[in-house]
């Protein structure tokens, strides 16, 4: 198994069919492309067509949605083995999915549903993370998700149970800083608590995005510029982890090209910034 | 304490059926009411299944309006729970379920433009093959052509339209005015493909229909201008044949040919 820790990539963007011409016909100011990796596990035509152009000029790590990683149905094979040719044809950076279930009986809700924080859940998912691995024949990369309830019967807090997957699994994990911002406000817990709570040598990528505000709750909708509050958390999370390959994240209200990446120079500003603040702050 | 597996498919349930069981194992938030938090959960499920058959089906939402489309996707969505991990198959039902599902059924047209819609997706990301080119064809001894056989492009499949939908559907694509539905005089066929990665289709008259549909089944050439003779008159039955073959190469119809030697 390939074990090694991916490298740094840079700035990169969530690859979209609305960008594709730009990115294919112009040269936008990005390090790498973040694929979903469902988006790709079809027979063939222009979407794998144009990945296959995409990947000649960019590194690209595959992002799955279904892998359902935490699910108490049995592991897909079927999934993973298309996943694994997918793999074969891109050679991803790294592979990651989300730290949640998406369905039982054979059913799949489309949505990444959370996890109760248990001794049981632990044990469950920290097999389920090993057998993944050991078929792909690498490591995993998990990625925290935004939820919207607790569980009565939860027995640690969200980040000693992805803290003790990663550790336990001997996975990587994707941070993604509006999720923990979005779980943090629903659930009322700390981003500090999150943030200094997860082993900074697992973090392998950022994940930022907008989300939309509900008042009494906040919905992961990926569909607006990311806020000032997240920016400022992004800044945090920076300055706590070190340089962390960062990509904005938009599915929805998708806007031109041009839009994603002038938020993407936003990210690559702070990070510059935290950065020179602690060469700063060690020549004093 | 409820096990992880009971957990679920409790969370699953309240989700896809309304049960409210699951209530009891989550918490109010120091903001909102558990009902309101677990509800983020039901809407997103059917929120995100109708974004993507709207996607799927953008003709078909067009043709029924907001207020018709929204009625069928919300009973497909009740009674099709997405048993796929890629969503990209959760609408592969939606024609057939339009075609037998009160008040859709007794519009055939709409259930026709959703198979037109369906077999354009499954065309655009369908298997690649390289065409069969018309320098592969002209490589092949005059003697052999009697026993060539073809192979049709694996994205190519022909549908059959009791209906105008395919004209109703090419006026909602232009953003006009649609003819008014109508049943046909004569089953209409309508092949679909892939050619240079666009999605394409083409209404054919009976006697290509035929042809096509027997070279599938791998019939040879020197059969197919016989059928094609029986079909519509021995007079220039062999042109007329060659005709259609040719016009399948120009479009990347299909994706090979042998000489059969059995």
């Amino acid at each position: 198994m390939n074990t090694s820790k991916p490298p740094y990539l840079g700035f990169g963007l969530g690859l979209r069919p609305q960008h594709y011409e730009e990115i294919l016909n112009g040269s936008p100011a990005v390090d790498w492309f973040e694929v979903i990796s469902e988006n790709y596990m079809i027979p063939g035509g222009q979407p794998l067509r144009i990945l296959d152009q995409i990947r000649e000029r960019y590194p690209v790590v595959m992002h799955g949605v279904s892998m359902s990683i935490a699910s108490t149905a049995p592991l897909d094979m079927d999934y993973l083995g298309a996943l694994k040719a997918l793999a074969e044809r891109v050679d991803p950076k790294w592979i990651s999915d989300h730290l949640c279930w998406t369905g039982v009986h054979g059913m799949n809700l489309h949505d990444l549903l959370p996890i109760p924080y248990t001794e049981e859940a632990l044990d469950h998912v920290v097999d389920r993370v090993s057998q993944v691995q050991d078929f792909l024949g690498r490591r995993l990369t998990l990625e925290n998700v935004s939820t919207y309830v607790t569980f009565g019967q939860s027995e640690m807090t969200e980040w000693e149970f992805v803290t003790e997957v990663a550790n336990r699994a001997d996975c990587w994990l994707l941070f993604d800083v509006n999720n923990v911002y979005v779980s943090a406000f629903n659930h009322g817990f700390s981003t500090d608590a999150f943030l200094h709570g997860v082993p900074r040598d697992r973090v392998v990528q950022f994940h930022v995005a907008g989300h939309s505000h509900e008042e009494s709750h906040i919905i992961d909708t990926h569909d607006h510029p990311v806020c000032p509050e997240v920016w400022d958390f992004y800044r945090e999370t920076v300055a706590h982890f070190g340089p962390v390959s960062t990509m904005i994240e938009r599915d929805d209200n998708i806007p031109p090209l041009a839009e994603v990446v002038a938020e993407l120079d936003i990210a690559r500003k702070i990070a510059g910034e935290v950065s020179e603040n602690a060469r700063l702050a060690a020549a004093e | 304490m409820t096990s992880l597996k009971d957990l679920q498919d409790s969370f699953q349930r309240g989700i896809l059926t309304g049960d409210d069981a699951i209530l009891g194992e989550v918490n109010d938030s120091a903001r909102e009411k558990r009902t309101v938090l677990f509800g983020v959960y039901r809407n997103a499920y059917v929120a995100r299944l109708a974004e993507i058959l709207g996607e799927d089906y953008e003709q078909v939402h067009a043709y029924l309006g907001d207020a018709g489309f929204a009625k069928l996707v919300k009973s497909y969505i009740d009674a099709n729970p997405s048993d796929q991990r890629n969503v990209r198959w959760f609408g592969r039902h939606f024609p057939a379920f339009a075609r037998e599902t009160a008040p859709f059924a007794n519009h055939p047209e709409v259930a026709e433009i959703a198979a037109l819609e369906k077999a354009l997706t499954d065309a655009f990301d369908g298997p690649d093959a390289t065409p069969l080119g018309i320098e592969d064809l002209a490589s092949i001894p005059a003697e052999d052509w009697p026993h060539l056989t073809f192979e049709p492009h694996p994205t190519a499949v022909r549908l059959t339209f009791d209906t105008n939908a395919a004209a109703i559907w090419s006026a909602l694509k232009d953003e006009t005015a649609p003819p008014a539905p109508m049943r046909l005089p004569e089953p209409q066929a309508i092949l679909v493909w892939r050619q240079d990665l666009m999605a394409r289709f083409r209404p054919i008259g009976a006697e290509e229909s035929m042809m096509w549909n027997e070279a599938g089944k791998g019939v040879r050439f020197g059969v197919l201008c016989e059928m094609v003779a029986t079909f519509a008159g021995e007079d220039d039955a062999e042109l007329r044949a060659a005709t259609y073959l040719r016009g399948w190469v120009d479009t990347g119809m299909l994706a090979g040919c042998r000489v059969a030697t059995d």
